[in-house]
């Protein structure tokens, strides 16, 4: 576990993740008050990569649920392995016999076998699924479960219980309650509101765009080789474009494999013809890249103006 | 520590801010493990531990500033005129404080405590001393919600301004009498000054603070009931802020009805593959028939929403009973109209409920400085939107059918209700006035398949059972 909040800083920066102390304080206290965190915020901050990030950095195994509609406790906990009971009644055919043998009437035989019944009703015939592969595993885990506010009501209902005891009761077998307790991350882009009940569980942490020095960062070290001057001028001119009203606004993602692609043309500075070319890895929508493109004429424009300016402070001072 | 976080929760709470007890202690046990010392760490673990929407974020930062950094803001501005005031660098103007601390020192048996610790610039002192003089104060005048000016000048004789102010003018007729040099002399008064004018800017910025802490009371429940049977035509600017609750709610049981149908069902499809595997345990004798009700049906709403003057308090309501249908479902269409249609599903998609609702409302969508007319925005959805309407949709009118004399248009909801699954009217008039004056609701009756009065929430409870069947 981690130590304190510049060690959560520190441990998630070796594993090439940049984060502020904002986000460094609630993975602390989440860790040490043992709380499930609901990370929200927009598509594309890295709200699924600070899951795997952690379990990365704290060397635990990641289990992700992944979230829909319609997902019910059978995909999400456990179910019978209905075919390998079946497969060990037959295999196990002249076992049962041999219970069976010297049984006087029928209702002894169901006795008899009704003792034994526990067999095929235990662990070694439940299928695990995330939730519960995270509440039996040997070790502790990180849980993921990845965009929770797109799975119904009544199943974040279910998952409430789960969250709050961290223990699932299964009829045949009994409750089984977590050998070690899971970190758990939730993470959702707020297409509905979660729960009072659930949120309530949970601590809270709100993911933005990062600021342009901490974006510049984030560049640096996904994308190796770039030039010190493209990503400066790429963050700022992400930050007024990220202020347009745009469909969707460009991802962190985005933002990389938009500089991987200038990196890859071999660009030094951003410059007019190229940028338009390539501005799709960045937009995804016809409209937005419209307006994109008026935002980057704008910026160049201003650049024009601004470098004009220091040009003719240069010449000053040589003058002088 | 524990009573300031309490009182801090019970702040958040008054303006609105849903804190649960549990929380509050899960927000003692955050700050036992980030320490107080660090401010950074501090805040972030109220904010995550107290805080859980989105839309409480700016609010909290706000509220947070007002009750745990207190006067700093105001102080460290002061203190910046100051030293352009006289002209000194910050490490020049702590030379200054000092000198000025020694002379306070041979004066201090003349100066009441707050006018020492004002002198002496030890504004936390003065902060201390004024909180507990309007501590004392207090109680009832927050309670009457007095005026910014006048709670800030009870404080002010509370600390016995006058009495500061006298002994500041004594304490420079000291110092000239014991023949400080002139400019020393002229800065002295300067920062006096200065320093008494902070004072005043402190009281006034107490008594926001105080006023602010107590400006909203809880809403109770008993509140919540009978908000359900007030008419939407009474409701206050008060009423219209607490319905956000009962709205969610509202929309919730709509949801829930919806699952609950959805389980009874026991006609589908023959699913094959479901079938097979859940008769495994049988040895694949097909025992349990499986069937495929994957597909509910979501309903498809589409809302016209007349949002005119007349039905103005009924409409706020409905559009954030629609604005929360959205959000549960993603095939609800809104649309407002006056006079022309305007569909604002989109404007609610991208806007925070009360935001959305108000501009809704303030046309930012359609004119709504005209006199309604049904009967046109009904010809003006039938050429535009009608394509929209599928045999699955619900289609819910809601406004008070009066047409100030136009032509009615009564066909269109014909054309709707043969092609719709159902069209319900809800209207927010008293059912005795129907069809009275310039109301057409009687010729809009014929072609509605359900028309229910909707006054107050306890009706539209009724509606939604109904529309959800």
């Amino acid at each position: 576990m981690f130590r304190s909040i510049d060690d959560v800083i520190r441990r998630l920066g070796e594993q090439k993740y940049i984060c502020n102390k904002n986000v460094a304080t609630v993975v602390y206290l989440a860790c040490a008050m043992q709380k499930p965190v609901l990370v929200e915020g927009p598509a594309g901050v890295g709200k699924t990569e600070l899951g795997k990030v952690l379990a990365n950095s704290l060397g635990l195994e990641l289990i992700r649920l992944q979230c829909y509609e319609g997902l019910d406790e059978g995909k999400a906990l456990y179910e019978w392995e209905y075919a390998k009971q079946l497969l060990y009644t037959q295999i196990l055919k002249d076992k049962v016999g041999e219970i069976l043998q010297g049984s006087q009437s029928l209702k002894q035989a169901v006795d008899r076998i009704a003792k034994e019944d526990d067999v095929f009703f235990s662990e070694k015939f439940l299928l695990p699924r995330p939730l519960l592969r995270a509440l039996v595993a040997e070790k502790s885990t990180v849980l993921l479960v990845d965009e929770v506010d797109k799975s119904d009501t009544e199943f974040e209902a279910f998952l409430l219980e789960v969250l709050s005891d961290f223990q699932i009761s299964v009829p045949e077998i009994g409750t089984l309650r977590a050998k070690h307790l899971p970190l758990v991350i939730l993470t959702s882009n707020n297409s509905r509101e979660m729960s009072d009940a659930l949120k309530r569980r949970c601590l809270h942490l709100y993911l933005d765009f990062p600021e342009p020095q901490r974006e510049m960062e984030i560049i640096k070290l996904k994308v190796p080789g770039v030039g010190e001057k493209l990503v400066e001028e790429v963050a700022y001119l992400l930050q007024r474009l990220r202020k347009l009203d745009l469909k969707k606004k460009p991802s962190i993602s985005e933002t990389l494999d938009w500089v991987k692609a200038l990196t890859l043309l071999n660009m030094k500075r951003l410059d007019d013809q190229l940028v338009q070319e390539t501005l799709s890895t960045l937009m995804k929508y016809e409209g937005d890249i419209r307006k994109a493109e008026e935002e980057l004429k704008r910026y160049l424009a201003d650049r024009k103006t601004k470098l004009h300016a220091a040009a003719v402070e240069s010449d000053k001072d040589l003058l002088h | 520590m524990n009573d300031q976080i309490v009182e801090f929760s019970n702040l958040l709470r008054r303006n609105g801010i849903r804190v649960s007890p549990s929380e509050n202690m899960e927000a003692l046990r955050a700050l036992e493990l980030v320490g107080v010392g660090d401010p950074h760490g501090f805040r972030t673990a109220l904010r995550a531990t107290l805080v859980k929407r989105f839309a409480d974020m700016r609010l909290f930062e706000e509220l947070f500033e007002l009750f745990f950094l207190g006067f700093g803001k105001a102080v460290a501005e002061s203190d910046r005129r100051l030293m352009a005031q006289l002209g000194l660098n910050p490490k020049e103007f702590q030379e200054w404080l000092e000198q000025v601390r020694s002379l306070l020192e041979h004066r201090k048996d003349h100066l009441s405590p707050i006018a020492r610790a004002l002198l002496a610039g030890d504004m936390g002192q003065v902060e201390r001393l004024l909180r507990e003089a309007a501590a004392t104060e207090d109680g009832e005048a927050v309670e009457r919600r007095v005026s910014v000016g006048v709670y800030s000048h009870r404080v002010a004789v509370a600390i016995q301004i006058d009495r500061v102010e006298q002994e500041t003018a004594d304490f420079l007729a000291w110092a000239e009498s014991r023949g400080a040099a002139p400019e020393i002399l002229e800065r002295l008064a300067r920062y006096l000054d200065e320093r008494l004018k902070a004072l005043s800017q402190l009281l006034r910025e107490l008594a926001e603070q105080e006023l602010r802490k107590s400006s909203q009371t809880p809403p109770g429940r008993e509140r919540l009931e009978y908000l359900m049977q007030k008419s939407f035509s009474y409701y206050t600017a008060e009423d219209i802020r607490r319905m956000n609750e009962v709205v969610t709610q509202l929309a919730r049981r709509f949801k829930n009805l919806l699952s609950l149908r959805r389980k009874k069902a026991d006609r589908g499809r023959f699913d094959v593959k479901d079938t097979l595997r859940k008769n495994l345990q049988y040895g694949g004798v097909p025992f349990e028939i499986q069937l495929d009700r994957r597909k509910r049906e979501k309903p498809q709403v589409i809302v016209l929403c007349d949002i005119s003057d007349s039905v103005l308090n009924a409409s706020r309501f409905m559009l954030q009973f629609v604005y929360s249908l959205q959000e549960l479902y993603s095939k609800v269409r809104s649309f407002v109209f006056v006079s022309e249609v305007g569909e604002v599903t989109q404007l609610f998609e991208e806007n925070e409920i009360q935001t959305a609702v108000e501009m809704a409302l303030k046309g930012e969508v359609i004119d709504v400085y005209c006199h309604s007319n049904f009967g046109r925005a009904f010809d003006m959805f039938y050429r535009e939107h009608f394509s929209a309407v599928t045999s699955k949709t619900t289609f819910l009118v809601i406004g008070d059918g009066r047409n100030n004399y136009n032509s009615p248009n009564d066909w269109v909801l014909k054309e709707i209700q043969q092609k719709a699954k159902q069209l319900i009217w809800l209207n927010p008039e008293s059912r005795l006035t129907w069809g009275f004056g310039d109301s057409e609701m009687a010729r809009y009756v014929p072609h509605c398949d359900f028309v229910e009065e909707c006054r107050n929430i306890e009706q539209l409870y009724k509606v939604i059972d109904r529309i959800a069947a």
